[in-house]
């Protein structure tokens, strides 16, 4: 059981700022991860402008690529009906935003489409490689004259384990845009500091990497973005595998079992539950220490067990857990307490073992309880949905 | 040194465990060197649920039931053997 099926995995990060002093992102990233297809898109659309107006051009473009992209249509036909569809500008009478499409099958095979964004970058060996590109020139059918032609860009990419492809919109390469030191912007800047950046940490995740790119377009702003920032990192890798055990198994022979699946899991581990560490502890001879002065947000404190690299307490830590997945994406992810420690370890890892013990304590259902406690099954049945469509985790459920 | 074991499983923490962890902070002079606090994930007390309430504590070996701060520092004073 839990064994390693997938042998390329791929993970996918993203980061936005938006121009300074609009509430709203101008550009649009979307993802999909289909699991019973192992196929992995993602799309990014800056609109025309800024603002409102931009996220809904871009929004409108981006949904329509994807979706056009799951159900696998030609791209003529997709980027055809994008352009037929998106509303004209009332000042600059065209109707336009720009996209760009990342389609990566199971085996390595991707599909990029690219329209108007600044070049997809390959990262491969520490080296950028340009992507040979076929251009492919599209009519709008609502056009009166002939002169709105767009020409889109196709290629066909194989790829190989640790390769990187990065994209963004151009609020990344024309930030800093009249500093002295850069007078026409970032550019090619970009391509030298995203290899610095690989080459300081061979194994930095899509998600720091993306978010590095936007930061530092930023800066180059002066902390005030003149134009929407955003950047998308896809990264071929070994999968981070992290397991998370709670719950007592519903019969005691399965104790042992459970202490195994533990001791033998090759990745990350966390343990949540009073009971369950209980377990874990008798089984395979460890001690609980637990820290009192590690008291935050009113969550019992998180224990030390060697070899375990997080012991928390288990129904209402996991509610708090699942309460930070339901939120917004976080912005500020260093906050205190056990289930933001759990929350961290979550983001860094790409498959993630839920093994559930289905025995239920029936005190915990007393209804004279002043805080209500859910049923374990649903708590984590909750949280593995989370996971694997809003944070595109790969989820492997099972219940003991 | 005497032993203190507060448990914090869920059970016990949402019925007052979580206030008794805090009594470590505000312990009376005369015993504060002479006790240790160290929490539990669970002390095993379900086998007797059927008699006994949350939240647990352990001083030394003696178990309390439905304990508070006032039951917890009696037990720790005359485990102690002082006046309180």
């Amino acid at each position: 059981m839990l064994q390693v099926t997938n042998k390329f995995y791929i993970e996918v990060g993203s980061f936005q700022h938006n121009k300074h002093g609009n509430i709203v992102c101008g550009d649009s990233v979307l993802m999909h991860k289909s699991i019973k297809e192992n196929r992995t898109i993602a799309v990014l659309s800056d609109g025309l402008g800024s603002g409102v107006k931009a996220n809904v051009l871009s929004t409108m473009t981006a949904s329509m690529a994807l979706n056009f992209r799951k159900r696998r249509e030609p791209i003529t036909r997709t980027a055809k009906t994008i352009m037929d569809t998106l509303p004209v500008d009332s000042i600059r009478n065209i109707s336009y935003s720009t996209f760009t499409i990342v389609d990566v099958e199971s085996d390595g095979n991707g599909k990029i489409v690219e329209y108007d964004n600044p070049e997809l970058i390959l990262v491969r060996d520490n080296k950028i490689i340009k992507l040979p590109a076929e251009n492919l020139i599209i009519q709008s059918k609502l056009s009166s004259t002939n002169s709105d032609t767009r020409t889109i860009k196709l290629s066909n990419i194989l790829l190989q384990k640790e390769d990187r492809l990065v994209f963004f919109s151009d609020g990344v390469t024309q930030s800093g845009i009249g500093n002295r030191n850069m007078p026409f912007g970032w550019g090619d800047g970009v391509n030298e500091f995203i290899l610095e950046t690989v080459k300081e940490k061979i194994d930095i995740s899509a998600r720091e990497l993306s978010r590095k790119i936007v930061k530092q377009a930023d800066l180059n702003d002066i902390l005030r973005p003149k134009d929407d920032t955003s950047c998308v990192v896809f990264y071929v890798r070994e999968p981070r595998r992290l397991l998370i055990c709670t719950g007592p198994p519903f019969t005691e022979t399965k104790d042992k079992y459970l202490a195994e699946i533990i001791r033998d899991y090759k990745g990350k581990k966390i343990v949540c539950g009073g009971t369950t560490s209980k377990i874990v502890s008798r089984e395979l001879g460890l001690e609980i220490i637990i820290d009192l002065n590690d008291v935050i947000a009113g969550l019992p404190p998180s224990s030390k067990m060697e070899g375990i690299d997080l012991v928390t307490e288990g129904i209402i830590t996991l509610g708090s857990l699942a309460s930070i997945l339901e939120e917004d994406f976080p912005k500020n992810l260093d906050q205190k307490g056990p289930h933001w420690d759990m929350y961290r370890m979550i983001l860094d890892a790409d498959i993630i073992d839920i093994v559930a013990g289905t025995k239920i304590n029936i005190a915990h259902q007393d209804p004279s309880l002043p805080v209500e406690l859910e049923i374990r099954r649903n708590v984590v049945k909750k949280l593995a949905s989370l996971l694997e469509e809003k944070y595109m985790k790969t989820v492997k459920l099972k219940f003991i | 040194m005497l032993n203190i074991r507060i448990c914090v499983g869920t059970y016990c923490y949402i019925t007052g465990g979580s206030d008794l962890i805090k009594i470590k902070d505000r312990l009376p002079e005369e015993i504060k060197d002479k006790v240790v606090f160290v929490g539990s994930a669970c002390l095993g007390c379900d086998d007797e649920k059927e008699t006994s309430k949350p939240p647990y504590a352990k001083v030394g070996d003696v178990l309390i039931t439905e304990c508070t701060e006032d039951k917890l520092l009696n037990e720790i004073y005359s485990q102690l053997g002082i006046e309180r």
